[in-house]
């Protein structure tokens, strides 16, 4: 009997993770089922859509540039600071660096260092003349994109390098190689990057698929004529007429297509780097170019810098600062705070409701993940937990728009907490895995020899034990669903407003001071999580955290 | 000819004060010594690493020329660990090509390239009987042949001289005697002075000179 309930309590854990691991691939492949039928003509049409090669080359260029741009930056930083003092404090600030949404950092830049942005004026101003236009970063183009993407995806590059430095012996291959007669820069680059490359595979993915559908940045700052393919996807997929229905079922095909094109890609840079260096490695080069590392040693105090000047700027045009004022001319008031303070209190609401029953939700199916793989001694790989954030997000949430539909959904936060699911658990299950698997069973073992059972013992150690993990993925899961764009928008269909709906919505407009309001108060939530989060964790003494692995 | 004068070792513990240590071409010197007395530190400070959990003091030398101001690159001391640190992303040939001088040179006396230096790599383990390992990655190793790698490709940088860490303290007692009486054959034939760290006092080759730190150890505690 006990077995039997034991079998019935296993099936079901697995049946319960295996449906929110696997509502992204269900939604990829519910977006491929064609709505209408597919003619010739239509695939012709499809094909023939004004400016469709652009979009494709454009998006796939910066799903590529940005991600490997990022990787290979935040390899420098990391090789600057590893065996530093300061790297202490570049670990426990990469959190909250991470939690600074993509939305922020994009429109941040624009308002910084486009032509008419604080920065680039204030920089002008110095000589007393007017800046030619030209010069600024453009407000909507390729650039400001990669740039975007490329300076916020740093901080997630740097805590999966962390997290992979700490399984190999770096130490000593660098000793070896200085001993050989190559300077630490040279041994950095042709002893640990092949080998951190490579297993750096999936994060890279997660950032292109990230890049390849990523909408509300796409809108924002992305190019214009034409726009990036996930724009122009995204209308397909909103429209109703049977032209724009076929196109967003060849669309999607197409996004898989490029995604395919971006994994081979993955693959085709890491053979070619990975042979370069070893070229290098057989020739003995001095390997001289791995000096240009010692620029990123800047690279804390640069993305602190730049984080603080986007917030401040935000912060200024929110309280009345403009293109046409100074500091002393500024009409300066909270009166933007106190209006939109009315409207604003629904969408927050919403988000907060969603972002904290999602996360809590994404945490507790990943403990049940990890705890069935260990139950079961059946490790499944990590591509398989990740599904969520390595599939072009605008394929699979198609796919549940259109379920939602058929199922007669209604447009309520319950189902828009159930479209972040997947998100919040696979970025849990990145943060959860390492400390969870690698927890000291001795611990465990000690307490069963007090005679505690299997249950009190998972409570009273494991779980104990493992709670500043559990407070980072918690605060990493409701950042996440905080930012989330695509999953609100087309399964709420507008009805379920969040504060980053509202923040895109107000940000397509010209209206930039109520826009700094919404992306100050979407920034300030996952600030706030990761602030309570290592509040409580410091509070909790002797237990095994993430930095631990 | 290395030479080591003016020794002083200060550990949280205690202090230990070395007599000049002068080992000529092809000598070895095995240092042996309780845990934690400073053996390995002392190695690393040789070899010019930064020792942060003792104070080092002394004169090093290699062939006259003073390297207490110069960094471990520059020193063109080898080093071989207990784990030998083969780089797990290149096979055994390029392992010891990324040892193998970057300005080496063929008998026309130009730089050799790619194909050529690989050629050098497999003579170096022909000679050693290991040619069949050449295609072999470090994890496709066991103990004695990583060992061998470890010091083939540690003697292929042409170092002045060599640095040994319990190189083979992981091996069973039959190979370990082994390869350090072959290790040692070689770093004879080859010239390279050489200071090895070992616990197995039994199996100090016969020809090599004996420190043992306990001798020149002073408690503080």
């Amino acid at each position: 009997m006990a077995t039997k309930i034991r079998r019935l309590t296993l099936s079901a854990g697995w049946l319960v993770v295996a449906l929110v691991a696997g509502l992204p691939l269900f939604g990829v492949i519910v977006g491929l089922w064609p709505s209408v039928p597919i003619s010739e003509a239509d695939v012709a049409r499809f094909f023939a859509y004004n400016g469709l090669t652009y979009s494709i080359t454009n998006t796939l260029f910066i799903s590529l540039a940005a991600p490997l741009l990022a990787l290979y930056v935040a390899f420098m930083v990391y090789s600057q600071y590893r065996f530093n003092p300061r790297w202490q404090t570049l670990e426990k600030r990469l959190a909250p660096l991470l939690s600074l949404p993509h939305l922020a950092v994009a429109l941040g830049l624009v308002y910084l260092f486009s032509s008419g942005g604080m920065v680039f004026n204030a920089l002008w101003g110095l000589f007393g003349q007017t800046a030619p236009d030209w010069l600024g970063l453009p407000r909507k183009s390729l650039l400001t994109m990669v740039l975007a993407i490329s300076i916020k995806e740093v901080p997630f590059f740097l805590l999966i390098l962390s997290a992979l430095g700490r399984q190999l012996a770096i130490k000593d291959w660098l000793l070896q190689g200085k001993a050989l007669g190559y300077t630490e820069g040279a041994s950095w680059w042709l002893l640990v990057f092949p080998i951190m490359l490579k297993q750096s595979r999936l994060a890279l993915l997660a950032a292109m698929a990230y890049s390849l559908s990523v909408l509300d940045i796409s809108l924002l700052v992305g190019p214009n004529i034409p726009q990036l393919y996930a724009v122009v996807l995204y209308n397909w997929q909103t429209g109703f007429n049977a032209y724009e229905q076929a196109n967003a079922f060849l669309g999607n095909l197409m996004l898989l297509i490029m995604l395919g094109l971006l994994i081979v890609s993955i693959y085709g840079h890491e053979w070619f780097t990975i042979n370069r260096l070893r070229i290098n490695a057989v020739m003995a080069n001095p390997f001289k170019i791995a000096r240009l590392s010692r620029l990123f040693t800047a690279w804390l105090g640069f993305f602190s810098l730049l984080t603080v000047a986007i917030l401040i700027t935000f912060l200024l045009w929110s309280f009345g600062w403009n293109t046409q004022s100074t500091i002393s001319t500024a009409n300066w008031s909270f009166s933007l705070w106190q209006d939109e303070w009315f409207f604003m209190q629904g969408p927050l609401l919403h988000s907060l409701n969603i972002a904290f029953f999602s996360s809590l939700l994404g945490v507790a199916v990943t403990l049940l993940a990890l705890e069935l793989q260990q139950q079961t001694n059946r490790k499944l790989p990590d591509y398989v937990w990740l599904m969520a954030i390595l599939l072009p997000q605008l394929s699979m949430v198609y796919g549940w728009q259109v379920t939602h539909t058929g199922l007669s959904g209604s447009y309520s936060t319950g189902w828009i907490i159930l479209s972040h699911l997947p998100f919040t658990f696979a970025y849990s299950y990145l943060v959860l895995r390492g400390p969870f698997q690698s927890l000291n069973q001795h611990y465990e073992l000690v307490a069963a020899s007090f005679g505690y059972t299997y249950w009190q013992r998972w409570w009273r150690v494991r779980f104990m034990l493992l709670r500043p993990a559990l407070l980072s993925a918690l605060a990493i899961a409701f950042s996440v669903s905080v930012a989330q764009y695509i999953p609100t928008l087309m399964i709420g269909a507008g009805r379920v407003t969040t504060i980053t709906t509202e923040a895109v919505a107000i940000a397509s407009g010209n209206e930039q001071s109520i826009t700094a309001v919404y992306i100050l108060v979407q920034a300030a939530l996952p600030f706030i999580a990761f602030l309570i989060a290592s509040i409580l964790a410091q509070r909790i003494r002797g237990s095994f955290d993430a930095e631990h692995q | 000819m290395l030479s080591i004068s003016n020794c002083h070792i200060h550990t949280d513990n205690g202090r230990i004060e070395l007599p000049d240590i002068t080992l000529k071409s092809g000598e070895l010197l095995v240092l042996t010594g309780p845990s934690g007395m400073g053996k390995s530190t002392f190695l690393h400070w040789i070899l010019g690493d930064k020792i942060t959990h003792a104070d080092i003091s002394g004169d090093i030398a290699l062939n006259d020329i003073p390297l207490n101001g110069l960094n471990i690159e520059q020193r063109r001391i080898g080093l071989l660990m207990q784990d030998v640190h083969l780089f797990p992303h290149l096979n055994v040939i390029d392992n010891i090509c990324f040892a193998l001088p970057y300005s080496l040179t063929g008998s026309n006396g130009k730089k050799l390239h790619k194909s050529q230096r690989r050629k050098v790599a497999i003579n170096m383990l022909d000679n050693i009987d290991m040619g069949y390992v050449a295609q072999h990655y470090p994890d496709q190793l066991s103990g004695g042949e990583r060992s061998r790698v470890g010091l083939i490709r540690a003697l292929a940088n042409q170092p002045k001289a060599l640095l040994m860490d319990e190189p083979f303290a992981a091996l069973d007692p039959k190979t370990g005697a082994l390869v350090s009486q072959w290790a040692y054959n070689q770093l004879q034939e080859r010239g390279v002075p050489s200071i090895m760290v070992s616990h197995d006092i039994k199996n100090i080759p016969p020809q090599a000179q004996h420190l043992d730190l306990a001798t020149y150890y002073h408690s503080t505690k």
